[in-house]
C-alpha cells in the first residue's frame, strides 16, 4: 500500500503498529511465563509478561524511534522513558509468541524496547560487530585460514572475552576456504539450466562459514529439475534487529527488497535454508521496521519460503523424486535427533523437515520437544549471557544424550549426528551435545546420493 | 490423510485426540496457543452449581435432571459421562498422574493407598466401593473457600472439607499470590481448626524472583526436596494436615508428596504419646494457585506425553484464518504463517477452541458475538445490552457466557434450521451452548465428556 504523500513525522510517531497494538490482547494469563526458557534459569530477565505487555504500556507507544514532531533533531528520551535494561536479557527465541493463546507479539515488543535503549544510549562495539555478520564474514573470507587461526587461538579468545565481552567458550564458526558464491562461480558450467527456476537466499552463514549447506540445497533443487538462481544479496538484517540497530537493518532490508524485486515480480519463489533469514524476510523485518505497508516488502514476504516448506509443497503435489536411499549401510538403524529451532517454529508452518526426513528409509527420527537451544542468534555468544544460553540449552542437550544412551537396551543403533534447521543453533548443539550437527537439507542431499554427510561436500564433483 | 484435525489444545482437544487415536484414527491437533489447562486447578469438576442454585451440588448424577434440556450433559446422559470419566482416569493413571474421587478420601481413611491401577474388568463404577456414584467432594480453593470437585489428583485429596482434622496452611515468604493467613482465616470462619505459617524461601533457593513454575522446577531437585521436608517437619504439629501451594514439582511431585507424607507420619509417631491411636498418614495436600497453575501444567504434560506415544502431533502457534466449505463439507482450513496461509486438509474437523476465555468465541464492540473459526451460529445474545446482567456476581450468571454452539446428540454444530451445518464438523468443550462451565464448575467435566463423545462419533462415522 504505497501512499502518494507519506505521513509527516508527527503522525508517524503516534501511528500504532501491529506489534504494539497486540499488547491489548494480553489477559495476563502467565502462559508465556510458564514457558519462557530464559526467566526459568536467571533472575536477570523478569519474564515475558513483565518485560513486554506490562511494561510496554508505559513506553512510547510501540515505536522504536524517538521522533519529535517539533524538530528534525530528536532529543534522547528523558529519564524514565528508556525501557528497563532487563529487557535486553530477552533472547528473542519467541517461545512466548508460540504459546500465547491471545496472539500478543511479545518477542517483537521486546525487540522494539531494546531498540529504544540503543537509540537512547548507543551500542557497544561488540554488539555493533555481532550485528554485522556479513561484514565479519567478508573480512575473514579474504584469508580464511589466517582469520581462523587468529580468531580461534585461545589467546585471542581470552582477549575477545576481556576486551569485548565475547564469551571465551561460546561456539564461534570457522570461515570456509571457499565462499558459496565462489563455489557457484567455479561450478557454473555444471549447474542445471532449466525453464523452472527458484531463487536461493543463502544468508551470511552459508556464504562464509557453511557453503556446503548451500551446495546441498542447490544439488537437491537441481535433482528436482529446478535451476537455482542466486542473485547478489545482502544480510537479512536479523543480527542487527536483535541487537537493536533498526536503522542499519532497514538499509539492508530495503536493499534486499530491491535486489529481489524483479524475481518476485516474475513469480519465482525465494527459498532459504537458513530459517532465521527467511523468517526475517517474511515477518521480522516488516513488523519491526514498520514496513508492513510497503509494497516491495509485502511482495518479498509473500514469495519467501523455508526450503523444506517449499519441498513439502512439491511432495504434496507428487513432485518429489522417490529415489531416497538409506543413510546407513549396515544393520544398525540410523538414529537422528531432530530439533526444530525456535526461529523455524516462529514461521508457524509446522515442522516440514521432520515430515520429509521421515521419507528416508531406515531413518529413526527422534523429535525434540525442547524449547530452545539457548544461543538465540548472537545472545549466547555474549559473556554475560553465555551461561544463560547453556542453561537454557540443557533441556535439548539432555534430550540428545538420552537418544544416544547406549546403556539403555531399548536403544538400538547409534547416534552420529543431530539435525537442526538453523546454523547458530547447530553450532550451539554441537558445543553442548558434543555431536556433529547437520542441516536437514544435507541429510536429504545425502539420501539422494548427491552429498557426503561426513565430509560435508558434494559427491561426484568438487 | 488425516482422519481428524482437532482445533484447540486444551483439555477438550487433547483428550479427544487421545480418544480418537486410540479408536484407530489418524489425528492431528493444531491450536493458536497453549491450552487453558494452564489455568486449571488440575481437578476434574463435574457439576458444582446448578444454573439457579446457591448451594453446591452434592451429587452431580442426581442433579442432571435439573439442568436445561439442551445442556451437553443432558445430551449425553449419566452413563456416557461416567464412561468418559473412566477412560480419563485410566489415561491419567497410565501417564503417572492418578486421579481419584474427591469424595473418596474420607470414606477410605488411613494411608489412602496411592491408587492401585483400577481393575478395568470390574463394572465401570464398581471400584468406587462405598461412595455414592456422582457424589462430589469438597476441596479448598486458593482463598480457603469450599470447592465442589468430583475427581482430584492425588496431591489434592487430603484437602477434603468432609474431614475433621485441623489444617496447617503453609506459604512461603517471597512467593506471590498465595496467602496462607487468609486461607486459614477463611477456614476458621467455616468452623475449621486452622492456622498458618510462612516459611522463608531463602532456605530453598538463592533466587529472588519466584513464580509457581520456577518453584515447582526447583522442587524437582532432590536437594531442595530434602530442605522442604525439613522445613515442613519443623513447622507442623502432631495430627495436623498440611496444605502447601501447588508447587511440589512438575515432574516428580508424587515422589516428593510420598516423602513428605512419610516424614509426617514418622513425626506423628514421635510426637504422639504411646498408646494413642495413630493418625491417618495421608496428611499433606496441595492448594491450587493463581496461574501459572502447576497442577494444570502436569495434566497438560501427561496428555501430551500420551499423544506422543500415540504418534499424534500437536502444533501450536497456529491461528485459523480461512475455511473452505463446499456444500455440507469442510474442504480445508488455513492457518496464519509468517507469509502465505498454510492449508490443512482432513476428513473430519473437531472444534475445541473453548469459550470466550479460550478464544473460541469473541464479542466485538458492536455487540456481535462470533465463533472464531467457522463463524457458526451461536445462541449468544447479539445485542451488547443483553450480554450481561446488572450485577457482576449475579447468581444466575450472564447470558453471554451461556451462549455457544448448539449441537445435535452426535456433537455436530447445528444451523438456524436445527440441522447439522456440516457433515464432517464436530464441536466439544466450552464452545458449546447451553452451559456456563466456569460458573457451573463443570469445565473439565464438559471437556472430558463431550470431547470423548465427539471423538467416538467421528470414529463411528469412519
Amino acid at each position: 500500500m504505497s501512499q502518494d504523500s507519506p505521513p509527516d513525522a508527527a503522525m508517524q510517531s503516534v501511528l500504532p503498529n501491529s506489534v504494539g497494538i497486540s499488547l491489548n490482547a494480553c489477559i495476563k494469563c502467565n502462559i508465556c511465563v510458564s514457558y519462557c526458557p530464559v526467566s526459568e534459569v536467571t533472575d536477570s530477565f523478569p519474564g515475558p509478561k513483565y518485560a513486554a505487555p506490562q511494561s510496554e504500556r508505559f513506553r512510547e507507544f510501540g515505536y522504536p524511534y524517538f521522533q519529535d514532531p517539533a524538530g528534525s533533531n530528536p532529543p534522547a528520551p528523558g529519564r524514565g522513558r528508556v525501557p528497563d535494561a532487563s529487557v535486553d536479557y530477552c533472547s528473542g527465541c519467541r517461545v512466548c509468541n508460540e504459546v500465547c493463546p491471545t496472539g500478543v507479539r511479545i518477542a517483537e515488543i521486546n525487540a522494539r524496547a531494546r531498540a529504544l535503549i540503543v537509540a537512547a544510549e548507543g551500542l557497544s562495539l561488540r554488539n555493533r560487530l555481532l550485528g554485522r555478520s556479513d561484514l565479519l564474514g567478508r573480512v575473514g573470507s579474504v584469508a580464511p585460514a589466517l582469520a581462523n587461526a587468529l580468531l580461534h587461538h585461545p589467546l585471542s579468545r581470552r582477549l575477545a572475552a576481556v576486551l569485548f565481552g565475547v564469551a571465551e567458550r561460546a561456539p564461534l564458526p570457522r570461515w570456509h576456504n571457499e565462499t558459496f558464491s565462489r563455489w557457484l562461480k567455479r561450478t557454473r558450467s555444471r549447474r542445471l539450466r532449466s525453464e523452472r527456476k527458484v531463487v536461493y537466499f543463502h544468508g551470511c552463514a552459508t556464504q562464509y562459514y557453511e557453503p556446503f549447506v548451500g551446495m546441498a540445497a542447490v544439488l537437491v533443487l537441481e535433482h528436482l529439475g529446478y535451476e537455482v538462481v542466486v542473485p547478489p544479496q545482502s544480510c537479512c538484517g536479523l543480527p542487527l534487529l536483535s541487537n537493536g540497530e533498526f536503522s542499519a537493518a532497514e538499509t539492508y532490508h530495503r536493499r534486499n527488497v530491491a535486489q529481489f524485486a524483479d524475481y518476485v515480480q516474475a513469480g519465482y519463489p525465494i527459498l532459504g535454508a537458513s530459517t532465521s533469514c527467511t523468517l526475517t524476510l517474511k515477518e521480522e523485518a516488516p513488523e519491526l521496521l514498520d514496513l508492513e505497508g510497503d509494497e516491495g516488502t509485502q511482495a518479498l514476504k509473500r514469495n519467501t519460503w523455508d526450503i523444506f516448506e517449499w519441498l513439502r509443497e512439491r511432495e504434496n503435489q507428487g513432485q518429489l523424486p522417490a529415489d531416497l536411499d538409506p543413510l546407513n549401510s549396515g544393520q544398525e538403524p540410523f538414529i537422528l535427533p531432530y530439533h526444530a529451532p525456535c526461529q523455524l517454529r516462529a514461521h508457524r508452518i509446522g515442522k516440514p523437515a521432520l515430515e520429509l526426513l521421515a521419507l528416508i528409509p531406515g531413518l529413526d527420527l527422534r523429535e525434540s520437544h525442547a524449547r530452545c537451544c539457548g544461543i538465540a542468534g548472537t545472545y549466547g555468544l555474549k559473556s554475560e549471557k553465555y551461561q544463560i544460553g547453556m542453561d537454557v540449552g540443557a533441556e535439548l542437550f539432555d534430550f540428545v544424550a538420552a537418544q544416544a544412551d547406549t546403556s539403555d537396551p531399548a536403544v538400538q543403533g547409534s547416534v552420529s549426528f543431530t539435525a537442526c534447521d538453523s546454523e547458530t543453533c547447530r553450532w550451539q548443539l554441537e558445543h553442548g551435545a558434543g555431536l556433529p550437527s547437520r542441516h536437514p537439507i544435507e541429510l536429504l542431499a545425502a539420501s539422494y546420493g548427491l552429498y557426503d554427510l561426513q565430509a560435508r561436500q558434494p559427491l561426484n564433483e568438487n | 490423510m488425516t482422519d481428524l484435525l482437532i482445533i484447540g489444545a486444551g483439555l477438550t482437544g487433547l483428550f479427544a485426540a487421545c480418544t480418537a487415536a486410540r479408536a484407530g484414527l489418524n489425528v492431528r491437533v493444531i491450536a493458536q496457543g497453549a491450552g487453558t489447562t494452564h489455568w486449571h486447578a488440575g481437578t476434574i469438576d463435574l457439576l458444582g452449581y446448578l444454573p439457579d442454585g446457591r448451594q453446591p451440588v452434592a451429587n452431580w448424577m442426581q442433579a442432571l435432571g435439573r439442568l436445561p434440556p439442551a445442556h451437553p450433559y443432558r445430551l449425553l446422559g449419566a452413563a456416557s459421562i461416567a464412561n468418559a470419566l473412566d477412560a480419563f482416569q485410566q489415561l491419567a493413571a497410565a501417564a503417572g498422574l492418578p486421579y481419584e474421587r474427591a469424595a473418596a478420601s474420607i470414606d477410605s481413611p488411613g494411608p489412602s493407598a496411592p491408587s492401585q491401577p483400577i481393575d478395568r474388568e470390574d463394572d465401570s463404577r464398581g471400584h468406587f466401593t462405598d461412595i455414592a456414584p456422582g457424589r462430589n467432594g469438597q476441596l479448598i480453593s486458593p482463598v480457603g473457600a469450599g470447592r465442589p470437585v468430583f475427581l482430584a489428583p492425588q496431591a489434592q485429596l487430603a484437602a477434603s472439607l468432609e474431614d475433621e482434622r485441623p489444617f496447617l496452611i503453609i506459604g512461603f515468604n517471597g512467593m506471590t499470590d498465595f496467602y496462607p493467613a487468609l486461607i486459614a482465616e477463611n477456614l476458621r470462619r467455616q468452623g475449621r481448626a486452622a492456622r498458618s505459617a510462612s516459611l522463608p524461601l531463602s532456605r530453598l533457593t538463592s533466587r529472588r524472583d519466584h513464580n509457581t513454575i520456577q518453584l515447582a522446577r526447583l522442587l524437582d531437585q532432590p536437594a531442595a526436596q530434602e530442605k522442604l521436608i525439613e522445613m515442613v517437619s519443623e513447622a507442623a504439629a502432631s495430627g495436623e494436615r498440611i496444605g502447601l501451594p501447588a508447587v511440589l514439582g512438575l515432574k516428580l511431585h508424587t515422589r516428593l508428596l510420598a516423602k513428605l507424607n512419610q516424614a509426617s507420619s514418622a513425626r506423628d509417631r514421635r510426637k504422639t504419646p504411646p498408646g494413642s491411636p495413630l493418625q491417618p498418614s495421608f496428611s499433606l495436600f496441595e492448594i491450587p494457585t493463581l496461574p501459572p497453575s502447576v497442577p494444570g501444567m502436569r495434566l497438560d504434560a501427561s496428555l501430551r506425553a500420551q499423544l506422543t506415544r500415540l504418534r499424534v502431533r500437536v502444533e501450536i502457534g497456529m491461528k485459523v484464518c480461512g475455511v473452505r466449505a463446499s456444500g455440507r463439507r469442510i474442504e480445508w482450513i488455513e492457518t496464519e504463517t509468517g507469509s502465505r496461509p498454510l492449508r490443512h486438509t482432513a476428513r473430519n474437523y473437531l472444534l475445541a477452541t473453548g469459550g470466550i476465555l479460550g478464544g473460541g468465541i469473541r464479542g466485538d464492540r458492536c455487540g456481535r458475538v462470533k465463533e472464531t473459526v467457522f463463524d457458526l451460529p451461536l445462541t449468544a445474545p447479539q445485542t451488547r445490552s443483553q450480554w450481561l446482567r446488572p450485577l457482576f456476581l449475579d447468581k444466575r450468571g450472564h447470558p453471554v457466557f451461556q451462549g455457544g454452539v448448539p449441537v445435535d446428540t452426535r456433537f455436530r454444530p447445528l444451523g438456524r434450521d436445527g440441522a447439522p451445518v456440516y457433515d464432517n464438523l464436530w464441536a466439544a468443550g466450552s464452545v458449546l451452548a447451553h452451559t456456563d462451565p466456569i460458573r457451573e464448575r463443570s469445565r473439565e467435566g464438559i471437556a472430558i465428556a463431550t470431547g470423548f463423545a465427539a471423538a467416538h462419533s467421528v470414529a463411528k462415522g469412519q
